[in-house]
């Protein structure tokens, strides 16, 4: 052992040396994003969990003594526990559905000879980057009592004795989200499958295995962990929605929609608290449980060399996979339709909407220019800064692996799975009364609640980036004489530029839509245009919320056009966890 | 300015004070000299990648001291090292033109527009890519071997001490690969830096290289010149590594200053051993190993005197001379051994029972240990 020791005490000397020769331009850039974390991410939520047990309180932030009156309140109430069972049967309902709609739909673009692929799967995208909520009142107008595609439904139904449901309730709610989610289960099964290696099913078939053996034992195995990924974020979404509840769901609570009764109805910021833990802990469980299914199933590939897939051309395949992929398009986009028909008309309230007019868009610019300027400056502000952190954040999870760098992983991803309603109670605990600071109504607290929400968009984008980049890329421009920050100003960023730029257009699209944090956090001053439509729809101005809808789809759908023509820029990347 | 570069007593644990100490490099003392292209050569796993990382300063060293002439540069990060590296992706960057990423290292010392130019037409034509510049395309717009020669460039533009090429070849086929190390060879005396090339194509290492060192578990087993590897190898397993080298399980029966006598396990033949091709302080009784190259060994049809009876399982014709395969007793050789013959022997044919001899005057003697690869 003595030679050892003698090796140590030489590494001794080494670090003292060393720490005074150290570039530390590095650790400067690391440490803001790093204490950003600290007081604005962890700092709430540790807060948020102490007043989960604090006694009930009524429009303070003062400390009201110990308690666990929340969670009796919670599990005593009946209102209380049927928002949690309808919590989760949304949820859950919401993502089998999902799963039985990407899945084929999926299959059929990638592995049926039809034409149009690329337009499905730009098509197949628009649901999730248009404000969900704004979807959600438009199944009002067209399922409602007197809507269009009830009647015509009906109309299909009645020889089966079959009646729809009412749209107010749980079964409108898990409709508009499945249309609303269903994108991330067919983005994802349309990867797996047009990228699956084709010699792992030829060389089944050679074996003599049938095609429903393969699609048995080696095409759904392979794409499982994918589908895990895509499953959970549909979950999450679900649980975590506030619009459509709000919106559609009638007397039916929901965990989100019941926070914001109890801080914004009741003002006890301690029984939001105490329902946000509730979450949290149900969010939690089922993210352990798709681990726990998905890291059974986790394949390394082994193959090097790839062939093109075989793609079915029989004519019932085509016919099949054509009729599947215009049903689900037409209904999931008719909301978007419905909504700049709207836009023109005073009200709709039969059949067909009636009286055409200007008048919701000339009182755009009377009634909202100072809302748009909000949600557009909130939006670009925030999006710069998620840009930025998302990107250091990730080069230092992956390219300098700190210990502890699963945990610094774990909390930046927290808020991306944790609804918006959860992270608005967090930071209000924190900064809502005479704590640390005081940021209630400010633009400062929005800014930090959408950071923090959205940074995970351009941090996991980056992180995927960066993994596929070699290293020796850095350390030859270090070799070359290059400083740490001369490598990543000259090397590293223009590198991880395009997952830079997609990472951000998904944080500014889903930004300017952001209802479920800013419900709970604007004030006077701080409205934005998703919180203007919020407020017509339960105003019942159907035209003005159409109008102001329909110019953040034009937005949004501008920004998604001009990036998806830029070469190189993948949108997917960011949604993946 | 070209400089020696010297490793005293280095030392790299990974993974110091955890379960899974590695022991990579163990006492690594040797110099290279001024101008030198030196090789590293080993098999993977043998520290060669490791102890190159840490002449860069990528990695530092656990223990121990390396100098750059007479500066000690064991603790210096590498952008202050003035070091050249050539990677075995090359790791050009794809968002530069080949003119930028040869730049470089002269942009990051704030070298003036016009020595910038002036240095990357040269070096390029040190290379041979004034074609390619003229036209100035993105790398990933050149072949393998392109893309090679403007690594090379961009890692001697600013005038390194030092040059580093980690397994600069593994990319290229195998035709390629022969006509870049001479042109490797070739740039290197022209510029005449320090340059130390890491592979672990023992072919490569003795075409290339001025000078040698095999590394086995992080430790240097040998240090010379081609000839002197392939010709008076310390131990089994720097002969077997450079070269083939076919060996007989022995044991020994006396010895003396001038030589030792062998006998070769149950085939009962005698081998005299002149003391220079002694590699293991022999002591009667000792198992020991007689060592033959393949070109020393012959086979014949006819048996005779001190011959070794075996079986021939494979015959390649390899152009200049025929390889033959013979199996023989296990317990004399537990591998098959490989013969070289200038000619193809017309009575013999695969599956044959034939009869090995060798050159008792070009044989060696080996300690056992390290005969396995």
């Amino acid at each position: 052992m003595s030679k050892y020791s003698m090796i140590e005490n030489g590494a001794e000397t080494n670090k003292i040396k060393k720490f005074f020769q150290k570039d530390f331009s590095q650790f400067i850039v690391f440490a803001i994003p790093m204490i950003f974390i600290g007081i604005f991410l962890l700092y709430p939520m540790a807060i948020t969990l102490i007043r989960a047990f604090w006694a009930p309180a009524e429009y303070t932030f003062k400390f009201t003594g110990w308690s666990l009156e929340g969670f009796r309140t919670f599990f005593g109430t009946k209102l209380y526990l049927r928002a949690l069972v309808n919590s989760i049967i949304v949820s859950l309902s919401v993502t089998i559905l999902c799963i039985l709609i990407g899945v084929p739909m999926g299959y059929c673009v990638a592995r049926v000879k039809i034409p149009g692929k690329k337009l499905l799967v730009s098509l197949g995208i628009l649901p999730i980057i248009m404000p969900s909520f704004v979807g959600a009142y438009t199944w009002v107008i067209l399922l409602g009592n007197k809507g269009i595609v009830r009647t015509a439904l009906n109309f299909i139904l009645k020889p089966f004795g079959v009646t729809l449901p009412s749209i107010y309730g749980m079964f409108g709610m898990i409709l508009c989200m499945t249309l609303t989610y269903y994108p991330f289960v067919f983005q994802m099964a349309y990867g797996a499958f047009s990228g699956a290696n084709a010699l792992l099913e030829e060389s089944a078939m050679l074996m003599g295995a049938g095609k429903a053996r393969i699609m048995r034992t080696i095409t759904l195995p392979l794409i499982i962990p994918s589908l895990g990924a895509a499953a959970l974020l549909v979950f999450v979404r679900a649980i975590g929605n506030f619009g459509i509840p709000a919106v559609i769901g009638g007397n039916n609570y929901v965990l989100p929609t019941l926070i914001k009764f109890a801080y914004g109805g009741a003002g006890d910021i301690n029984l939001a608290s105490s329902i946000a833990v509730i979450n949290v802990i149900i969010t939690g469980l089922v993210l352990y449980i798709q681990k726990y299914i998905v890291n059974r199933h986790e394949y390394e590939t082994i193959s090097a060399s790839h062939t093109d897939i075989k793609q079915h051309e029989s004519l019932g395949a085509k016919i099949f996979a054509i009729i599947l992929c215009l049903i689900v398009l037409i209904f999931s986009l008719l909301p978007q339709l419905t909504i700049i028909v709207m836009s023109f008309f005073k009200r709709w309230t039969g059949l067909l909407p009636s009286d055409f007019t200007w008048t919701n868009y000339a009182n755009i610019f009377k009634k909202s220019s100072h809302e748009l300027f909000n949600s557009f400056f909130l939006s670009i502000v925030a999006t710069i800064m998620c840009a930025i952190f998302g990107s250091i954040l990730a080069y230092i999870t992956e390219r300098k692996r700190p210990k502890g760098s699963a945990l610094l992983d774990l909390s930046i991803m927290a808020p991306f799975i944790l609804p918006g309603t959860v992270v608005s109670i967090a930071l209000l605990s924190a900064f809502g009364g005479n704590g640390l600071m005081k940021l209630t109504g400010t633009y400062l607290i929005l800014i930090i609640s959408y950071m923090i929400r959205r940074t995970p968009y351009v941090y996991r984008s980056v992180a995927a980036n960066l993994t596929q980049l070699n290293p020796s890329l850095e350390e030859a421009s270090t070799i070359s004489g290059a400083t740490w920050f001369y490598t990543f100003r000259r090397v590293s960023v223009p590198l991880i530029l395009p997952s830079i730029i997609s990472g951000s257009v998904m944080t500014l699209t889903t930004l300017l839509q952001e209802l479920s944090t800013t419900i709970l956090l604007y004030g006077p001053r701080t409205r934005t245009v998703p919180i203007q439509i919020f407020n017509a729809v339960n105003e019942n101005d159907l035209g003005r919320a159409s109008a102001l809808s329909t110019v953040l789809l034009i937005v949004v759908f501008a920004i998604i056009y001009t990036m998806n023509s830029r070469k190189g820029t993948d949108l997917s990347s960011s949604m993946k966890m | 300015m070209s400089k020696n570069v010297r490793y005293e007593n280095v030392n790299k644990i990974f993974g110091l004070g955890t379960k899974n100490e590695v022991h990579a490099l163990k006492d690594i003392s040797f110099t290279i000299n001024e101008g030198e292209l030196f090789c590293l050569l080993g098999p993977s796993g043998c520290g060669k990648t490791t102890l190159l990382r840490n002449t860069a300063g990528l990695d530092t060293i656990t223990s121990g001291k390396m100098y750059y002439g007479d500066v000690d540069i064991s603790t210096i990060p590498p952008y202050k090292r003035n070091i050249g590296m050539v990677f075995q992706s090359y790791a050009l960057y794809p968002h530069m033109s080949i003119f930028e990423n040869v730049a470089y290292g002269l942009r990051v010392r704030k070298v003036p527009n016009d020595v910038v130019t002036r240095k990357v037409t040269e070096v390029m034509e040190l290379v041979g890519l004034q074609e390619e510049l003229k036209r100035n395309p993105s790398p990933t717009a050149l072949s393998g071997g392109q893309q090679q020669r403007v690594a090379i460039a961009r890692a001697l533009v600013y005038d390194p001490d030092v040059l580093l090429l980690d397994e600069p070849l593994a990319n290229l086929d195998a035709k390629l690969r022969r006509y870049m190390r001479a042109e490797i060879r070739r740039i290197q005396k022209a510029t005449n830096i320090t340059t130390i090339f890491v592979t672990h194509d023992q072919e490569e290492a003795m075409a290339v290289g001025d000078r040698l060192a095999v590394l086995r578990k992080g430790v240097v087993e040998q240090i010379g010149t081609s000839d002197e590897l392939y010709n008076q190898p310390k131990n089994a397993f720097v002969a077997n590594f450079i070269g083939k080298m076919n060996f007989f399980n022995s044991h020994v029966v006396s010895t003396n200053k001038e030589e030792t006598v062998v006998e070769i396990d149950t085939a009962g033949i005698r081998v005299a051993i002149k003391a220079e091709k002694r590699h293991v302080e022999p002591n009667v009784g000792d198992e020991v190993l007689i060592g033959g190259r393949p070109e020393y060994l012959a086979v014949s049809a006819e048996s005779s005197e001190n011959s070794i009876p075996g079986q021939v399982k494979i015959i390649q014709h390899l152009g200049s001379f025929i390889r033959y395969e013979v199996e023989i007793n296990k317990s004399i050789s537990p591998v098959t051994l490989e013969i070289d013959m200038d000619s193809l022997q017309k009575d013999i044919h695969e599956g044959d029972m034939v009869n090995v001899t060798f050159d008792t005057s070009r044989v060696a003697l080996f300690s056992p240990e390290g005969r396995e690869l």
